[in-house]
């Protein structure tokens, strides 16, 4: 898009207006995110520019040794371990149920496909109740397993998701190809498969991690204390009292989601290059 | 070609079906000799691109047996075949650079690494790719994707490399140039080569002989040249070049000729090719540079009055579409010479044609 | 030999068997094959999800507290048809139950249950027991129990018994299911005839919030179709080298955390947040605006948290259609303005119909944002199950309110996968 060289005062003008607006659009998406992080280094317990100096008092909070730092030490082990075993889960389970489904068609498959995806779609808090008043009679609340449980279900419907059409797009004469060519199926698999599909598996985990890592309603009906994973520990945070620690603990997670983005990013534009939807 | 060396693979009986209800090959008995060029030509759906699965062992053989080389293929699976293929979208693997997927066969084999180098050099040179090593698939253009698919296919130098329409996703010109580029790496590289096309001019171009397919069944194999003088029936006749075809009759029978009554009125002489008996339906074929328009007196014994239609001016020679016993899709090729009638549309002349080129075929 | 009968009219037989039947085993071992692959999940999720939304869900029928504390007066209740006073001998029944469950300690669950009907069950409920405890110390059980005159003796002990409205909800919470809760939820009650009727006004709620909820949810949308049309446009139309660039713009607040998000909102819109500031600061406005903990906080924490998943759609839907089209419109004559309604929008609707449905569905669930920056008159559904779940401790309304907002968000999501195609959620 470019002011065309014939284009009328009123449309430059417009083409102006038009990329302002745009810009404002974006301002508002990116500038809370960024205006946030340096008030984790402000000294002073207060939200307010300009600060007064920087600190890493509120960080120290977090990694010190005070019983409150304990409880953030605490949470973000259970953040971790958490989402790992709710990925790993959610990635093993995801990509054989999208093998499946790729592979034939049965009746009922659409079905079985909006099942698989709903956990998405159903609001949260519904699925919170639900599982916090059956996991309680199978003694499942406030224990890790069934929070992880509890996160793989969030996480599968991403893995299906991008698994699914990852494998839609496997051109399956490549499998072919690799056979005549002498290669035996497990070759065949590990070489030319396994390659081609992996960074959808990526993506796909990639999702559950971040959707595992996030979340905080869940955890609000089935941990107790004991199971509080950083999001649960900022709630705890914000309610009670704002504090800059808050600020903190949340300019982590950004970090996290940052890196977890550019991944993301580097995986989609290399199997886009790799397509040929992009030559360089 | 056939009879110079013995046979490499050879089709027994064989019928294949998908769903168990129709035969998509059927009854199919060919033989491919040693470093023969054969293509297997034919409208879409007549089970050209089947054939060659099974011949690759991609799709089971429901009844009959292939040998290759004289061994039955029925429990070797692909990978252990030793056959090339190129496949229509090249299959290249796109994770890879063009030398990696060179490299894939013969690691596959467990070459040593300096033989691989050494060979993936030497076929890439051979498709004159060798600047492109480096490259992904992605990073090339359509020809020199489909070249690297056949550095592929080659380099680990199997008996046998099957293509299945290979040049298919070209453009014209590229195409045409790929076709000479594939028969001359056939001759230099002695390979035995099974074609799959349904480009008629490409299966002349390049083939020692073709298996024209049609509903599953193998119409005729002949090389190029018998194919298009010598049909065997109007299936053939009518698929490969232009040909007219007058219905008719056949009213006597003596050996090698026959006397045939056109559908239109008139009674010619003809090649008996391919005629059940006298009495039975006929169809006569007759190639549009065979017909002579005014011809002399002597040789063209059946002569008939012809309207002309329509000229259409092509250069080296004119067509004529003409209206020949009812027939008003009679064309008539005219090569351009000194000599050549002066025609106009609305014009009648005399039309006739040496009985030899007349061939009466299967209705 | 095995031998083929190629198609002389008949099936075609290998040796005996007709193809097509093998081929249709082979087929069907592929389906299973398929099947087993995608079991495992499914089996999963039936546990660890749609069984425990299920059981929870039919809380909002079920109705077992009456049934099992004071179950022979339940039956009693069930069989007297409503009309007047329960017969003496079901009084009778309950008298003596109320005594025993009492004693048992489990009557607080039948007092709770009853209590949902109409405070002051409960207090009520419990000083008929010890009434009625007394009352047998001093009388005899016999002249208690089997007394003639039941309702008298209910009356003495309190006066509210006299009135019918109180056995009509013994009676309408004596079935082991009801509807009473999913009526509730969308503030019907049953009067004391068990006709349906609307709840007063000052206890109905339901509705409100849900209209609440579809509101804002509304708002919400439109908010994001607004703001996200022009940038989704913008990065369709852009070259993809620049828009690849501004999409991690995008993609940064998509990957965020949404209680980091909320978070930021909160510190930026309080009245001693960084907007107020820098309001102040430049003269826009002389004291602290109340940003946050209203409807107005709401709708900027939303509307950021969910304008990518508008865009998303929108832009991958833009980046397909061909820009010639609109040269084209524009070299036949067509104004700027008029090709673009004519020629670009309709183009575009499928994207914005996946992206619109997308945030709406969404919305229609949130839950922690609006428990963040919303005020009171803020909160959505989703807030009122969770607090009948963590406070008024009441299964049954939160089953039915989750029913009711499950319905919503089934009916929407049913015109998205129409739309889309569940296949078709794509997430890049
Ligand atoms: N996997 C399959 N299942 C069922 N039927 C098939 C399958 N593959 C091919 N067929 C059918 O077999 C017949 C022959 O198909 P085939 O692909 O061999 O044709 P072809 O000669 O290669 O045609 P084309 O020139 O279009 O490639 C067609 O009628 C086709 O519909
Ligand atoms: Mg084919």
């Amino acid at each position: 898009m470019a002011v065309a060289p014939y284009a009328t005062p009123v449309e430059k003008a417009w083409y102006y207006t038009f990329r302002v607006i745009c810009g404002l659009i974006f301002f508002f998406l990116i500038m809370p995110i960024l205006v946030i992080i340096p008030l984790g280094f402000n000294p002073v317990p207060f939200f307010t520019y300009p600060m007064e100096g920087f600190s890493w008092r509120w960080y120290g909070e977090i990694f010190g040794d005070s019983p409150i730092s304990i409880l953030w030490q605490r949470s973000m082990v259970n953040s971790v371990v958490v989402a790992i075993c709710a990925t790993l889960l959610a990635t093993i389970l995801g990509t054989l149920a999208a093998l499946g489904l790729t592979r034939a068609d049965f009746p009922g498959k659409p079905a079985v496909m909006a099942i698989l995806i709903s956990p998405i779609m159903v609001p949260i808090v519904v699925i919170a109740v639900g599982m916090f008043y059956f996991y309680a009679q199978v003694g499942l609340v406030s224990t890790l397993s069934g929070i992880i449980l509890a996160h793989t279900t969030l996480g599968v419907p991403f893995v299906v998701i991008t698994v699914s059409a990852t494998l839609q797009g496997f051109d399956h004469n490549l499998v072919r190809a690799g056979a005549i060519l002498g290669a035996n199926p497990v070759r065949v698999f590990r070489k030319v498969t396994l390659p081609i599909i992996t960074p959808g598996v990526v993506s796909g985990s990639l999702f559950a991690f971040a959707a595992s890592w996030d979340e905080i309603v869940v955890v609000l009906f089935l941990a107790s204390t004991e199971q509080h994973t950083v999001p649960r520990r900022m709630w705890s945070g914000i309610r009670e009292l704002l504090s800059p620690t808050i600020i903190a603990a949340a300019t982590m997670l950004i970090i996290i989601s940052i890196l977890l983005m550019f991944t993301m990013e580097w995986l989609r534009r290399r199997s886009e290059r790799m397509r040929g939807l992009t030559p360089s | 070609m056939p009879g110079e060396s013995e046979a490499l693979v050879e089709f027994d009986n064989v019928d294949k079906t998908f769903d168990g209800e129709t035969l998509v090959v059927k009854n199919l008995n060919m033989e491919v000799g040693q470093g023969e060029f054969l293509t297997m030509l034919g409208p879409s759906g007549s089970g050209k691109t089947t054939t060659l699965l099974m011949l690759a062992g991609f799709e089971s053989i429901t009844h009959g047996d292939i040998l290759l080389g004289g061994r039955s293929l029925k429990n070797v699976p692909p990978y252990r075949r030793d056959i090339g293929m190129v496949f229509q979208n090249y299959a290249l693997f796109p994770h890879m650079t063009v030398e990696e997927n060179l490299a894939f066969p013969l690691e596959a084999r467990k070459m040593p690494r300096d033989q691989i180098k050494e060979k993936i050099d030497r076929a890439l040179a051979m498709v004159r790719l060798s600047e492109f090593s480096r490259r992904r698939p992605a990073q090339l253009s359509g020809g020199q994707q489909q070249r690297v698919a056949v550095a592929r296919a080659l380099v680990y130098e199997p008996a046998l490399v099957l293509m299945d329409e290979p040049l298919g996703a070209l453009d014209r010109q590229l195409r045409e140039n790929m076709q000479y580029e594939l028969k001359h790496i056939h001759e230099t590289v002695g390979v035995t080569v099974v074609y799959v096309t349904h480009d008629q001019g490409e299966a002349l171009t390049m083939s020692n002989r073709i298996a024209v397919f049609n509903e599953g069944e193998v119409q005729q194999i002949a090389t190029p040249q018998v194919l298009y003088e010598e049909p065997e029936n109007a299936f053939v006749a009518q698929f490969i070049g232009e040909n007219n075809r007058l219905m008719g009759t056949v009213r006597s029978l003596n050996g090698k000729e026959c006397q045939v009554e056109i559908d239109g009125g008139g009674e010619v002489a003809a090649l008996a090719v391919n005629v059940a008996g006298v009495g039975e339906r006929t169809t006569l074929s007759l190639r549009p540079e065979s017909v002579k328009i005014d011809p002399p007196a002597d040789g063209y014994p059946d002569r008939f009055d012809a309207r002309v239609e329509e000229l259409i001016y092509l250069g080296d020679h004119t067509r004529v579409r003409v209206n020949v016993c009812l027939h008003d899709d009679f064309i008539i090729k005219v090569p351009r010479s000194g000599d050549a009638p002066r025609l106009e549309v609305g014009e009648t002349h005399t039309v006739g044609w040496n009985p030899a080129d007349c061939r009466a075929l299967d209705a | 030999m095995a031998a083929v009968s190629p198609n002389a009219g008949g099936p075609i037989m290998l040796d005996g068997v007709p193809l097509k039947i093998r081929l249709e085993r082979a087929e069907r071992m592929r389906k299973v094959k398929a099947v087993g692959l995608i079991l495992p999940l499914f089996i999963f999720l039936m546990v660890t999800f749609a069984i425990p939304i299920v059981v929870m869900l039919m809380r909002s029928v079920e109705n077992p507290e009456i049934v099992q504390v004071l179950p022979r007066s339940a039956a009693a209740m069930r069989l007297w048809d409503g009309e007047g006073f329960p017969p003496n001998e079901a009084m009778q029944t309950f008298a003596a139950e109320v005594v025993t469950a009492k004693a048992a300690k489990t009557l607080g669950k039948a007092a709770k249950r009853l209590n949902y009907n109409a405070s002051g069950f409960r207090s009520m409920l419990f000083k008929t027991g010890t009434k009625l405890e007394r009352a047998i110390e001093k009388e005899g059980e016999e002249a208690v129990l089997q007394g003639p005159e039941m309702l008298e003796r209910f009356i003495d002990i309190d006066k509210r018994w006299g009135e019918r409205r109180y056995w009509s909800i013994i009676r309408q919470a004596s079935p082991p299911h009801t509807a009473w809760y999913l009526l509730r939820s969308v503030d019907r009650d049953y009067d004391e005839n068990t006709d349906i009727v609307p709840i007063s006004e000052d206890q109905a709620i339901h509705v409100e919030v849900l209209w609440r909820t579809i509101v804002i949810s509304a708002v919400v949308t439109l908010l994001c179709l607004l703001l996200g049309f022009p940038i989704a446009y913008l990065l369709g139309t852009l070259p993809t080298k620049q828009s690849n660039l501004l999409i991690l713009l995008l993609l940064l607040p998509f990957w965020t955390s949404l209680l980091v998000r909320t978070t930021a909102w909160l510190v930026l819109l309080q009245n001693e947040g960084v907007i107020n500031d820098i309001a102040i600061y430049f003269g826009l406005w002389d004291e602290p605006l109340q940003l946050v903990r209203n409807r107005m906080g709401t709708y900027i924490a939303m509307v950021h948290i969910l304008l990518p998943f508008m865009v998303l759609p929108m832009f991958s839907v833009m980046k397909g259609i061909d820009p010639y089209h609109m040269k084209a419109a524009a070299s036949l004559g067509a104004n700027p303005v008029s090709a673009f309604i004519k020629v670009y929008l309709p183009q575009t609707l499928p994207g914005v119909g996946a992206g619109v449905l997308l945030v709406f569905i969404l919305s229609l669930g949130y839950y922690i944002t609006p428990a963040l920056v919303g005020g009171p008159a803020d909160q959505m559904l989703s807030y009122f199950i969770a607090f009948h779940v963590n406070t008024t401790v009441n299964w049954g309304l939160a089953a039915a309110l989750s029913a009711l907002l499950l319905v919503c968000v089934m009916i929407f999501f049913a015109m998205y996968q129409r739309l889309v195609g569940v296949g078709n959620i794509r997430m890049n």
